[in-house]
């Protein structure tokens, strides 16, 4: 019995792989030799890569026809897709919505025919690549990408560049993503790094001991981050840093941390640098709950919850990163690609520090 | 006794003996043909044969692990350190590819013989010192992320060469490599489980250990080799994981143990030991995989998607036991 | 009939279980204050009845009634509180409850949300005076003996004012005194007018003890007699349909050289034992339950360890470290345990009867399954297990046929020496002299028989030689001559076993 069944599921799989042997070069024909094509798929050079500077051996169709049009797989429908980073943390809840918002309403002014809603990238890399083949599949004319990884997650940008699509890389870049994508939106976390170093110099000027709470080891915004704290605090004499503690993104570590070093090091300690302000924002209230309100927390993200504790004055400061903003630019872009539109490769959200002077404006 | 024989040939099929020993075995395959058929319905680029092909290179890595995972299950216990091990993979590639300048296949095989090794000592702390697999995993789980964390200082390294990337993105016969990995896999996998003396020796020992020591079974040896074995292919997962991300990191892999356990569980892997079959297991993934997938094409927001996988999930394994409680 | 003369019936009960009637229209009449037996081969539905009884399963058809009502039950706690309780035959004691725990599991002593221990040990304390026991409500059920457990079970059922009791072969794990003692406390509850429905295979025990007998043959049921009356022959007949040539159909072989021989092994359990066993022989020991026969036998085979003294397989010293050493050197087991040692149930019979023989099907790396299903089947049908197919699972057969299943896979290894502890134990009678034939075969074949029970007939029917166990040591040995020549009675052997010397 057990025996039939296998040859039977091997004989299956192999009249599959013979069926898809036979198809295989016809599915994926737009993307392979996409200006021999028909009509609407003629006009797919112009909409992908307005400033391309690779030498493209199928510019022929220039911009001549960069009229109307954006359905750059020619299936006769505008499908954009939309790979998160993942549904879980704050911040990206925030873009998620933000993204979800202008999307539905593209689909609604009949600007875009269809999306496919957010797909959950699971902070993990290898999922991103997958759902960038679902993607291909599905098929988009553009995709939004928030990547998880700044290597790891490239092989997604460059398959769907390959299949054709309009690779929109937001947030965070990826190896690639300047030769690739039709454009990338999103702020330099090196800077925010230096942001949180520089504002805590100025508020502690004479120095003492900092502890940094890492954000997952890996993520290239901790990697990139950390950087930004290395440029500066870390180089300045009168500072200290206890250790990198890594905290995994997650506000109760942070709590812990801040605890195991208020322990050890009492009144030297006088920041807790974090590399978001999930983290940053739970550290101030423990410290404040211990009546060490001198100790200065801050984090990158500037998300509600934080944002109100600088409005109450509880936390001195937060840096905010303008995910909404971001995403915008990105969705933006596509909306000037399907219009014929030149499209900049590059938007970039700058951050800002919020204190209780201008936390108004980014308060809802 | 002619008259039960005659009893027999009055049956309908669906009534034989033969009839529900496959729905037995392989109930789980009449669902993934409804669930193929609903989303193709609802959805034509579903089955095109792009899409397909997507799907099966989608699930090798998870396909691979869960074998593993099978064996270690059906023996009683669990390997929950299998992600881990994807990432020791992923950087010890890096250390001897980029920074070493290793050979290409010399550094695969030495980082395997690393992933081997945690397996093996897996299994003899599970079968040596007779500690709960749960734990004695949950434990080396901790130890091997640091290891790869410390290998790597926590810092991805582009893998960018062609030739490390063409093991995920190559094709031959216009399959993409990683199914022929998994087909390779399956088929030694099959052999391994139902026509070998191991094979025998881990169902017995999952389905009554004492049974199996009075049987002359050597307990020792079937159960670590079931965790050697599942650490040699997470580390195959992790090389082909590392060349589809085209990066060595050490934070991959976090929570695959998860849909490994669960396409086992769809593939009619007993928890409570002796009971697995190879294709069910392969089974399992595909149906993991098209949940996944087919979810993408139907659009369900991805806070509805893990609930609609436990409950199918669920469902599924729940049909099973009915149709499996009707066989007994 | 008048129904109101009995306090259980049961009419045209059918249930089928997938394919299988296990039970066609049977019925059942038990009176009050009678100890009413069912006979049957393993199989015949019995045990299923039982289970519609307490609720464990639903019949298909038919009606019940207890106590002159209409009786419908949810399971076997409705039962209980309906006033039938059941013995079964494996028990399964939670080991660190204690005696008043497991008396009154389910039904505790509370005061508000929490258990009043006290008051509970007390009122236990009231019911095991009662009983002449030796242990008391604080005692752990882990530090009981089988017998003891098995009290507890019975003092639980009449703690709950059980009016019906069913004991499903209730002596199975019993030696005799043992046996005498639960049949002390049998004739008590009997005579306050409580009904015992008793399950046994052992026919002496239920000429003893038994007022009715109901035979069940093949899911029917064929009769009920009172046992005044109904000689042994007759019973036997009713169940399997067909006579039973011998009782024991002992053959004598040519007795050849001695291959096996252990001097002054001793371990956990026993200590200085010597003896040996030749070719074609059957060594017969016999004991009391807990006297270190199997004990011994367990090390001999690698199962526990032997602490001092040798052993020698034709007059070489082995060391038998594990049982994967002693199969390849040709010494096979039979468990006691069946279901723990003996077969794995969720696997096939042809999986269980090949596990220790793999090693010869190999062809290169694979399995020749071709050949190992070819030879399965003919071992199976040589040792009449009774399944259509050997690609069903353990749990599909009846004890009887468990135990063939074992004793087919050893029959494949073909070993030199055979040791079979209880191999009849829970085994019908058909299957039971079936197995004899066996031994006898394999006897015959040069192979050298060593047999443990706890049936006294059967040790002296079997047996060329009988080893008696006291306290962890031989007490005496009794040749089969000294037997056939009634110089030795069951008698004296039983003296032997509680120490007295030949």
């Amino acid at each position: 019995m057990k025996k039939k069944f296998f040859a039977a599921a091997i004989a299956a799989a192999m009249t599959m792989s013979l069926v898809a042997c036979g198809s295989e070069p016809a599915a994926e024909a737009p993307a392979a030799e996409a200006p021999a094509a028909e009509a609407p798929a003629a006009e797919e050079p112009a909409a992908e890569e307005p400033e391309a500077e690779e030498p493209a051996a199928e510019e022929p169709a220039a911009d001549a026809s960069a009229a109307a049009g954006g359905d750059l797989n020619g299936d006769g429908k505008i499908i954009v897709g939309y790979i998160s980073k993942n549904t879980v943390d704050v911040f990206h809840a925030t873009l998620n919505g933000a993204a979800q918002e202008r999307l539905d309403a593209l689909v609604a002014d009949g600007t875009i025919d269809e999306w496919t809603g957010i797909l959950d990238g699971n902070t993990d890399a290898a999922k991103q690549c997958d759902l960038a083949q679902d993607c291909i599949n599905y098929p988009c004319d553009y995709v939004i990408i928030l990547p998880a990884e700044s290597t790891a997650s490239d092989p997604a940008v460059t398959a769907m560049a390959d299949a054709g699509i309009g690779v929109v890389v937001v947030n965070s870049a990826t190896d690639s993503t300047d030769s690739a994508a039709l454009t990338f939106s999103g702020s330099d976390d090196v800077f925010a790094g230096e942001l949180m170093g520089n504002y805590v110099m100025e508020q502690v000027p004479e120095g003492g001991v900092f502890v940094h709470c890492q954000g997952i080891i890996g993520n290239s915004a901790q990697i990139q981050r950390g950087e930004g704290i290395a440029n500066t605090i870390e180089k300045d004499s009168k500072w200290t840093k206890a250790a990198d503690v890594p905290c995994d993104w997650d506000a109760s570590k942070a709590v812990n941390t801040v605890d195991d070093y208020l322990a050890q090091y009492g009144d030297e300690l006088k920041a807790v640098i974090c590399d978001n302000d999930d983290m940053s924002s739970a550290a101030q209230a423990e410290c404040n709950a211990k009546g060490r309100e001198d100790i200065v927390c801050i984090g990158v993200d500037g998300n509600q919850g934080p944002l109100q504790m600088v409005k109450d004055g509880t936390l001195g400061a937060t840096v905010l990163q303008d995910g909404a903003g971001q995403v915008n630019a990105g969705i933006d872009a596509i909306v000037a690609a399907i219009k014929g539109e030149p499209v900049d490769k590059n938007y970039v959200v700058p951050f800002v520090v919020v204190t209780s002077d201008n936390v108004d404006e980014y308060l809802n | 006794m002619s008259q039960k024989s005659a009893e027999v040939n009055n049956k309908k099929f669906y009534q034989t003996d033969a009839f529900r020993m496959f729905m037995g075995k392989y109930g789980i395959g009449v669902i993934l043909v409804f669930m193929i058929i609903i989303i193709a319905i609802m959805k034509p680029r579903f089955i095109y044969p792009s899409n397909i092909l997507n799907v099966l290179t989608q699930i090798s890595v998870n396909c691979l692990i869960a074998y593993g995972m099978c064996l270690c299950i059906t023996t009683g216990g669990i390997d929950l350190s299998v992600g881990p091990q994807l990432a020791l993979v992923s950087v010890l590639l890096g250390q001897f590819i980029v920074v070493q300048g290793m050979n290409m296949g010399l550094a695969i095989i030495l980082s395997l013989l690393a992933a081997t090794f945690f397996g093996f000592l897996n299994g003899v702390l599970v079968a040596k010192f007779n500690m709960a697999a749960f734990v004695v995993t949950l434990a080396t789980q901790l130890v091997i992320r640091s290891i790869a964390q410390i290998i790597s200082n926590g810092q991805g390294m582009s893998m960018a060469s062609q030739e490390f990337k063409n093991i995920y993105s190559g094709t031959f016969l216009g399959i993409p490599y990683p199914i022929w990995y998994m087909i390779i896999i399956s088929i030694v996998m099959y052999i391994v489980m139902h026509w070998t003396k191991f094979g025998r020796y881990v169902f017995a020992v999952g389905g009554n250990v004492n049974a199996a020591i009075a049987s002359g079974v050597n307990v020792f040896w079937t159960k670590t080799l079931c965790y050697t074995i599942s650490g040699l292919l997470a580390g195959i997962a992790g090389v082909i994981f590392t060349s589809k991300t085209g990066s060595a990191q050490s934070n991959i892999g976090v929570a695959y143990e998860t849909d490994a356990v669960a396409a086992c569980v769809l593939g009619g892997t007993s928890f409570a030991g002796g009971i697995a079959t190879a294709p069910g297991v392969l089974l399992g993934a595909v149906i993991i995989g098209c949940i996944y997938n087919g979810m993408n094409f139907l659009n369900i927001g991805s806070y509805y998607q893990y609930m609609t996988k436990g409950i199918i999930i669920i469902f599924a394994v729940l049909l099973d036991m009915v149709i499996n409680k009707k066989n007994r | 009939m008048d129904n109101s003369a009995y306090i259980l019936n049961c009419e045209g009960i059918s249930k089928a279980f997938g394919g299988t009637q296990a039970l066609k229209d049977v019925q059942l009449h038990v009176k009050a204050g009678e100890v009413h037996a069912l006979l049957g081969e393993n199989g015949a539905g019995k045990s299923t009845l039982m289970k519609c009884v307490i609720g464990l399963i639903k019949q298909d058809e038919g009606t019940m009634e207890f106590e002159g009502k209409p009786y419908q039950v949810s399971g076997p706690v409705d039962a209980l509180n309906r006033g039938i309780s059941m013995i079964h035959q494996e028990l399964n004691p939670e080991p660190y409850l204690t005696v008043a725990e497991s008396i009154f599991l389910k039904r505790e002593n509370t005061k508000g949300f929490l258990l009043d221990k006290k008051a509970q040990n007390k009122r236990c304390e009231e019911v095991l005076a009662r009983f002449d026991v030796p242990y008391t409500a604080t005692t752990k059920m882990k530090e009981l003996t089988l017998a003891q457990v098995q009290m507890v079970e019975i003092i639980k059922a009449v703690s709950c004012d059980s009016r019906l009791i069913i004991m499903d072969e209730p002596t199975s794990s019993l030696d005799s005194t043992e046996t005498d003692h639960l049949f002390e406390v049998i004739r008590e509850l009997k005579a306050k007018g409580v009904a015992i429905i008793y399950i046994s295979h052992r026919m002496e025990e239920i000429f003893e003890i038994c007022d009715r007998v109901s035979v069940f043959r093949n899911g029917t049921y064929i009769d009920s007699k009172s046992m005044e009356g109904v000689t042994r022959d007759e019973l036997i007949s009713m169940m399997v349909g067909r006579d039973v040539k011998s009782v024991f159909p002992k053959v004598d072989c040519k007795i050849g050289k001695p291959v096996f021989r252990v001097e002054k092994i001793s371990g956990n359990g026993f200590r200085d034992i010597s003896f040996e066993v030749r070719e074609g022989e059957i060594l017969g020991i016999s004991g009391l339950v807990g006297s270190g026969r199997s004990e011994t036998m367990r090390a001999i085979f690698g199962l526990d360890p032997i602490t001092s003294g040798k052993m020698y397989l034709d007059d070489e010293e082995i060391i038998n470290k594990t049982p994967r050493a002693s199969i390849k050197k040709g010494i096979c087991m039979v468990n006691e345990d069946r279901k723990n040692y003996g077969l794995c149930l969720l696997r096939s019979i042809r999986e269980n009867i090949s596990l220790p023989n793999l090693p010869e099907k190999q062809k290169g790396l694979v399995l020749n399954q071709k050949r190992e299903k070819k030879e399965c089947t003919e071992v199976a049908q040589k040792l009449t297990v009774k399944a259509s197919s050997i690609e069903h699972n353990g749990f599909s057969l009846s004890g009887g046929n468990q135990q063939k299943v074992v004793l087919a896979k050893w029959l494949m290894a073909n070993p030199r020496v055979l040791i079979l502890d209880e191999p009849t134990r829970g085994v019908d009678v058909g299957a039971k002299s079936d197995i004899h034939t066996l031994m006898c075969e394999f006897a015959a074949k040069g192979m050298a028989v060593i047999m443990i029970s706890s049936e006294l007939p059967e040790v002296m029917g079997m047996s060329d030689r009988i080893l008696v166990y006291h306290e962890g040591t031989v007490r005496g040995e009794v040749k089969r001559e000294e037997i056939l020549s009634n110089k030795i009675t069951q008698k004296e052997i039983l003296a032997m076993a509680f120490g007295q010397n030949k």
